[in-house]
């Protein structure tokens, strides 16, 4: 048995709206991810699944059950950077270089100067960005900006790495390219990945897991094991088993929501 | 093309109030035949020639009332800052201050000025005051709204990253919040100058706003009314001038996205 990187155990969230009737967001949810696993969040835009991401991130409190990240609760894991995140936005700081940037979290993390400059220039490099340390974000396109997102959240070198819908705002082709760099990243680095989309075809082309999430509560449907070979190539996306695997996946949603709508 | 527009419709402006000026004149003097015409509304030409002859002596009571206003206006814009942080930190502090600063802008500042003049008994101390009372409030309000202006993504990646509120605040809420508060010292810049100037005129024996009320009531050599008028408004718009390039200065990112969008 290989360790568990996340323990999620009966999460539940609950949370009252304008007219002061409760709303479960989340429902029950239970799920083990493994170290060095990438694993996709997958389900329709406003199911909960970034709720469920905030939580393990101690952005949010659940209303009930726990979530232990490498055996700490979410609050220690974040106090001692045991995750980076990324977000929908690149959420740069427009004031600060590239560099600077990549450096933030180094920074509130108290690493001496050279040490900081010198790992946020490795990270930079990781991410395909060099030469662009002096640049503002303001200067750079969509898709290197989400880039230096990814340089920053790999650089106090978390265990795991969180990333809310990253590429959603990307055209097609910057998104493929970010697919290709994502994945080489997480083969060198081995880093646990947690990755909420609600792209099938994007779940499944980078996963080892994908968790299908109903909607109203959010529940986990199905966790389906993706057999596509690795390392994944584009030429994956050309195969017959990568169309099964979609579909299938598609099937259990058209189950799943023609209950439930 | 448009810079080019923009210059030409200030000149087309300026000439067009010069002519209509001038204008005025002629007809009081030479028309109507006001005797008073020369102190009411005089030619251009003679306007011209007593702020050459005043000039060195208008400089001067431009300068006093200048330092008056940034002295004031340093005051205010400090205490602005720290009462836009103290609200910002802290919501028991916003919900005990905020309703008295905006009930202390109900209070005309003509009516307030001899107040506190009888109060410091002093035409110095009441000009800074006065011109501190008007800087504060923009400041600390504006401010106050830059510091909770930052997107919700960035407040939880400082929060990802384990920062502390000194540093959230150092390093995302108040670099994120300069721009607004330069909107606030813009707006308060030439109103402390204003105050300053109406200040002036109450009591006190230097200053642009006593040239203006002196030579007006006579006393003075009447020329000089007009000249230090247009001084006492040409300072407001230094004031702004000097804010707007200090903002230049300090916010480049700001300013090169708009250069971006032209």
């Amino acid at each position: 048995m290989t360790e568990n990187a996340v323990e999620i155990k009966n999460l539940s969230m609950e949370y009252f709206d304008k007219e002061r009737n409760p709303r479960r967001v989340l429902d029950n949810v239970s799920l083990n991810i493994r170290k060095g696993e990438f694993i996709s969040l997958l389900g329709p835009s406003g199911c909960g699944k970034t709720t469920l991401l905030r939580i393990i991130a101690d952005l949010q409190k659940p209303t009930s059950g726990s979530v232990r990240l490498a055996g700490q609760n979410t609050k220690e894991a974040r106090l001692s950077h045991k995750f980076g995140m990324v977000f929908q936005t690149p959420a740069l700081l427009e004031w600060r270089s590239v560099l600077e940037n990549v450096e933030l979290p180094l920074e509130l993390r108290k690493v001496p100067k050279k040490e900081r400059r010198e790992r946020a220039l490795e990270q930079i490099k990781t991410v395909d960005l060099k030469g662009y340390e002096n640049s503002y974000p303001r200067e750079l396109s969509g898709g290197m900006q989400q880039r230096v997102g990814i340089a920053r959240a790999l650089a106090a070198e978390p265990e795991i790495l969180l990333m809310d819908e990253p590429f959603s705002a990307l055209d097609e082709f910057t998104k493929e390219r970010l697919h290709g760099d994502l994945l080489r990243i997480w083969r060198s680095t081995n880093k646990t990945v947690i990755f909420v989309t609600h792209n099938i075809s994007e779940a499944v082309y980078l996963s080892d897991r994908v968790c299908v999430l109903s909607a109203n509560p959010a529940r986990l449907a199905a966790v389906e094991e993706i057999h596509l070979p690795r390392p994944r190539e584009d030429a994956v996306l050309k195969t017959e088993e990568y169309f099964k695997t979609v579909s299938h996946i598609r099937e259990i949603f058209e189950e799943k929501y023609n209950e439930n709508i | 093309m448009k810079t080019y527009k923009k210059l030409l419709s200030s000149v087309l402006w300026l000439a067009a109030a010069l002519i209509i000026w001038e204008a005025a004149a002629y007809i009081l003097r030479d028309v109507i035949c006001d005797p008073l015409a020369a102190k009411k509304v005089p030619g251009l030409l003679e306007i011209g020639a007593s702020f050459l002859q005043n000039s060195v002596e208008l400089m001067r009571q431009a300068g006093v009332t200048m330092s008056y206003a940034a002295a004031g206006f340093a005051l205010g814009a400090s205490v602005g800052i720290i009462l836009g942080l103290a609200m910002s930190i802290s919501g028991l502090c916003e919900k005990m201050i905020l309703p008295y600063l905006l009930a202390s802008q109900m209070i005309p500042i003509i009516g307030l000025a001899p107040i506190i003049l009888g109060l410091f008994k002093d035409i110095a101390v009441s000009r800074v005051v006065i011109a501190a009372y008007i800087t504060f409030f923009p400041v600390s309000v504006n401010f106050l709204s830059g510091l909770k202006a930052s997107e919700e993504n960035l407040k939880s990646m400082m929060r990802v990253y384990a920062a502390d509120k000194c540093r959230l605040y150092s390093k995302l809420l108040v670099p994120n919040a300069l721009p607004y508060l330069f909107s606030g010292l813009k707006i308060s810049a030439p109103m402390a100058v204003t105050a300053a100037v109406l200040v002036d005129t109450l009591s006190s024996k230097d200053g642009i706003g006593y040239v203006i009320v002196f030579t007006l009531y006579g006393g003075g050599t009447t020329g000089q009314f007009w000249p230090a008028v247009i001084i006492a408004a040409l300072l407001g718009l230094l004031s702004f001038l000097i804010i707007s390039a200090a903002e230049y200065i300090l916010i480049p990112w700001k300013r090169q996205k708009e250069e971006v969008r032209k």
